[in-house]
């Protein structure tokens, strides 16, 4: 199937590119920072649940903040390798609908996203096993709770596809980091003002920070999942139908 | 025309007000070369990216292998190889890499790949990544993506753009080769008349988006007209003289063209002069080059003026 070959050759136009080095560099720095703050707490107070709590501060400082720019730098970066050489008109010439030059675009940077969120919650479990060797009061945690962590990555995941979907073709539609980075960076910027408001409930770039939020979680996750689906197929739609320069 | 690979019927595109082709009717011969010619700006890549579909045109359509462009899309693209200006490349992958991205997109066999390889000669290199490569090598890896589905119709545009002679050397041979050995018909643009018409046996001249001529070489050549150069050293008199006898004259800086045709002719003039006791120094009766005709073609005004 001409989706399958599609995303076939996506996979080796990621050989020694940047943006499959990012996706690594990214979680590492959130565990250092983690770790430092672990590092850093003189005192640990009774009852005090490591997992969870080294968990979900990474996980939300990702989903607020790192996450929605690497979303930006991954997409600029895939559809920049194209946009460079004027690949665009290679690959339209071919015998492969753009449906699945487009899709195909749009679940690597799903893959890659995924990648990089799992990779996160490793190093944050690895930075909770360090800290119960160098701080005496965390030496029983109790044991890993790696479903939980599972089940926190893939939601913040899940409700990323939106952010995803909207880069995607906005980085596809326009070659070059500063309209790319650009929407990143206002996307985020004004996350910090949704946040408290009503609306910020539906505001694309808080819905992977929502699934923490006592009573946002299920429209996060579905407007995440749903809305992802919806405008990666309009920007699909869109894209296919243009002139190719 | 039969057997027609491509043809097309009253294509037009417009970009803003500017009228990019007009009414454009190519019909292109099986087999062999055409050689699609005109100056920079004619709508050359235009016509090119409407007969693979990357753009669409305002008018007309596009027929390969006898069949709508537009309903067949996918289907025809099997059978077209195509580079469009300079090759789209990943400059981080190697020659070989970059060919595997195409042939996983083709699902063509692996070892088409070699094939590929061994046709533009770049064995030795596809290893290296591409953003090492020369302009040649590139242009070469370049054809070898257009190979790499085995087509029947090979859609080059302006292939030797920017090359050196020997990448041009090289390039025009290895066209040359494709449609004796691997029965490719190539259909070429280019603004240069005199790379062309070494390898074309079809012409189809453009300017300002509508077509000027369409045919054979052969009939291309005949347009050309022989002339005479004279050169004597009394000019005025010289000038008068053969125009009292009927021949039309144009001077040349030094020289004057003579509108002569046959031998003969030029027997006649020379005797005309010397009889006037004119002094010539120089007799030649020559064909006027291919790019003369092009010239005149493509802009009649500026040609005439000069001459």
């Amino acid at each position: 199937m001409a989706f399958f070959r599609a995303l076939h050759a996506e996979a080796l136009k990621l050989r020694r590119t940047l943006a499959f080095r990012v996706i690594f560099v990214l979680p590492f720095l959130v565990a250092l920072l983690q770790f430092f703050i672990v590092l850093r707490t003189k005192k640990f107070p009774a009852g005090f649940r490591l997992w969870e709590t080294i968990g979900t501060n990474s996980l939300q400082i990702w989903a607020v903040f790192m996450m929605p720019l690497l979303i930006a730098l991954v997409t600029a970066l895939l559809n920049g390798i194209e946009h460079s050489d004027k690949l665009w008109k290679h690959l339209f010439a071919l015998p492969v609908p753009r449906q699945s030059v487009y899709l195909s675009k749009f679940v690597v940077a799903q893959s890659l996203m995924l990648v990089s969120t799992f990779v996160l919650a490793v190093l944050v479990i690895v930075v909770g096993i360090a800290s119960t060797y160098l701080k005496p009061d965390l030496a029983n945690p109790g044991p890993i709770p790696y479903l939980w962590f599972a089940k926190q990555a893939a939601f913040v995941w899940l409700a990323s596809w939106l952010i995803i979907a909207i880069h995607t073709w906005i980085s596809m539609r326009w070659s070059g980091f500063p309209i790319a980075l650009g929407a990143g960076i206002g996307g985020t910027f004004f996350a910090l003002f949704a946040a408290s408001a009503s609306l910020g409930k539906y505001y694309p770039w808080l819905l992977p920070m929502n699934i923490f939020i006592e009573g946002r979680l299920a429209v996060a996750l579905a407007l995440g999942i749903g809305g992802g689906i919806v405008a990666a197929l309009l920007g699909c739609f869109e894209f296919v139908r243009r002139d190719v320069a | 025309m039969e057997n027609c690979l491509i043809e097309t019927r009253g294509l037009t595109r417009r970009f803003g007000h500017q009228l990019a082709v007009n009414n454009l009717n190519l019909s292109v011969p099986a087999a062999g070369v055409y050689g699609f010619l005109g100056p920079n700006g004619a709508g050359k890549t235009t016509a090119i990216r409407m007969l693979l579909g990357l753009i669409r045109p305002n008018a007309g359509e596009v027929r390969l292998f006898g069949q709508p462009l537009k309903a067949n899309h996918l289907s025809l693209m099997r059978r077209v190889g195509a580079l469009v200006e300079s090759p789209s490349l990943y400059p981080h992958l190697t020659g070989r890499e970059n060919l595997e991205v195409t042939r996983r997109l083709l699902g063509s066999p692996r070892e088409l790949i070699d094939v590929a390889l061994d046709i533009i000669k770049l064995k030795k290199d596809a290893g290296r990544r591409v953003r090492e490569y020369s302009l040649g090598m590139r242009q070469r890896l370049g054809l070898a993506l257009a190979l790499l589905n085995k087509p029947e119709l090979l859609i080059l545009d302006e292939p030797t753009n920017g090359l050196d002679p020997a990448g041009i050397h090289e390039m025009r041979d290895l066209i040359r080769r494709l449609p004796e050995e691997f029965g490719v018909t190539v259909f070429l643009s280019s603004h240069l008349l005199s790379e062309v018409e070494q390898i074309a046996g079809h012409i189809g001249i453009i300017h300002e988006g509508s077509l000027l001529f369409q045919g054979p070489l052969a009939e291309l050549q005949q347009k050309q007209q022989t002339k005479l150069t004279v050169g004597v050293k009394q000019l005025e008199q010289a000038i008068n003289c053969l125009a009292n006898a009927g021949w039309t004259v144009k001077r040349v800086d030094e020289l004057l063209n003579v509108s002569a045709k046959t031998p003969e002719d030029a027997v006649r003039i020379n005797n005309l002069l010397v009889d006037q006791r004119l002094e010539v120094f120089h007799l030649s009766l020559s064909q006027g080059s291919l790019e003369d005709i092009f010239l005149t073609l493509t802009n009649g005004q500026m040609a005439r003026s000069a001459a």
